[in-house]
């Protein structure tokens, strides 16, 4: 039978099912609904009210689809990765507020003690309200992109069957670290919020990083604010590279090879794009600061001519005191 | 602490299972849904039509039943029945049940026997 309460319940159950099966789920609810209508009523026609008796015994549209939809039973994040998720999601949290809140308060005293007389009541007001405002900009939004950067690394495990547990073969089992393999849960969680801090710096307020005439008492910033921006993505990339190392530091707790490539891999793509980032000749704000020196007739700083050079150079040192160190630090724990 | 809704939770959990092997048991000679869902309420197994389609066609894609049309009659209807594998699956599964059930009888009746005495 043919009726337009059935028809739009049927509808309503079968609209987001795959196109494949949802002409045969149809006609399957069709004849259940009539199967039932006439245990219900025989050989007489069904009144409106068997009808809605029927289909509310059949149960909601809603979960006539759930119970079809072969999908039904997957979520975002499920067993065995929402545990982890919830570890590591906490651990990004709590590393993303102190990196932005450390991000804030660098560029507040700059702003709050730098253009204007030090430990002035003037100063102190500009430094608290800068960091406040910067602190009720910036933490909300770096929250909700940690949330959802962690939540889609995550949803693509779940869905992707990555394995990040090893405990399924018992001959898997790492052994019970002593204490010089472990790796202290505030080392990754120093490291992340450093990198969240490095990121929120970068690319929220670069010209933080500016020095001061003192005859003049103006501040020019060492880098040229547009390539910085035009660099972005450069500089998450790096940012990103930081945070994966420390996480895999975190979720393995130990020292092991696990920790000592990733720690060789990511130190290596992050001085590669450092070189990258800075081989450009205009990462330096060098038209400003030249024009700045020509123009009062001062000789440029050896430091600055050579500014780009120099901060590659540290860059890259950093990264390999770190890689040596874990290299190290790997062998010998597994001696 | 509300008992009714843990034993009707509890309840449901132990269905679940079962009724895969009751749906593949019954399936051995071709049914419609409906019919099958009268025929389990016969035999005191409540299960509703919501729970049984679905369920017959989760069990059709992984293979343990097949399914036709049925279009000569006075109203179209699906039929399924249990494949070669769904057989397999289902007389491994019996003997598996079967000893299970039986051990779980003897420690729930040594239970009462204990706390009759």
């Amino acid at each position: 039978m043919t009726n337009d309460l059935i028809e739009r319940y049927i509808y309503a159950a079968t609209k987001r099912l795959l196109e494949k099966i949802r002409a045969d789920v149809s006609e399957e609810l069709r004849t259940i609904i009539d199967d039932m209508l006439t245990e219900r009523c025989g050989n007489v026609t069904p009144s409106e009210k068997d009808i809605r008796v029927v289909l509310t015994e059949l149960g909601t549209p809603q979960e006539l689809y759930e119970q079809y939809n072969p999908d039904s039973d997957k979520c975002l994040i499920g067993s065995p990765y929402y545990s982890t998720y919830k570890y590591v999601l906490k651990i990004v949290l709590i590393c993303a507020s102190s990196g932005i809140a450390l991000a804030a308060v660098i560029s507040s005293l700059l702003s709050g003690f730098g253009n204007t007389d030090f430990l002035t009541v003037n100063s102190f007001i500009i430094f608290f309200r800068d960091l406040f405002v910067k602190l009720f900009e910036t933490v909300p939004s770096v929250l909700v992109w940690a949330f959802a950067f962690v939540t889609i690394l995550f949803a693509i495990f779940y869905h992707k069957n990555v394995k990040i547990d090893n405990t399924g073969n018992l001959d898997n089992l790492p052994p019970v670290p002593v204490k010089k393999e472990k790796i202290s849960k505030v080392e990754p969680i120093v490291g992340i919020a450093f990198s969240i801090a490095f990121l929120s710096v970068f690319l929220i307020c670069p010209q933080i990083f500016s020095f001061i005439v003192t005859e003049t008492n103006t501040w020019i910033p060492i880098f040229d604010i547009d390539t910085i921006h035009s660099t972005w993505y450069i500089i998450v990339l790096f940012g990103v590279l930081g945070m994966t190392r420390e996480t895999v530091k975190l979720i393995e707790g130990r020292r092991n090879k696990k920790v000592m490539i990733t720690s060789i891999v990511t130190n290596a793509l992050s001085a590669v794009i450092t070189v990258i980032w800075l081989a450009r000749d205009n990462i330096l704000n060098r038209d400003c600061i030249t024009g700045y020196f020509t123009e009062s007739g001062s000789v440029i700083p050896a430091v600055l001519s050579n500014f780009q050079l120099l901060f590659m150079g540290v860059i890259l040192f950093a990264l390999a005191i770190d890689t040596i160190d874990v290299i190290v630090k790997t062998l010998k724990v597994s001696k | 602490m509300n008992h009714d809704d843990i034993v009707s939770g509890l309840m449901q959990e132990l269905r679940r299972g079962t009724l895969i092997l009751l749906v593949l048991n019954r399936l051995q000679k071709p049914m419609y849904g409906y019919n099958l869902v009268k025929e389990l309420q016969n035999h005191s197994i409540p299960i509703e039509a919501n729970t049984l389609y679905p369920l017959m066609r989760r069990l059709e894609s992984q293979g343990l039943l097949k399914s036709e049309w049925e279009t000569s009659e006075s109203k179209p209807r699906k039929y399924y029945q249990i494949t070669e594998d769904g057989l397999i699956v289902l007389k491994k599964a019996t003997e598996q049940w079967k000893t299970f059930s039986q051990n779980v009888d003897k420690l729930l009746s040594e239970e009462e026997n204990n706390n009759d005495k």
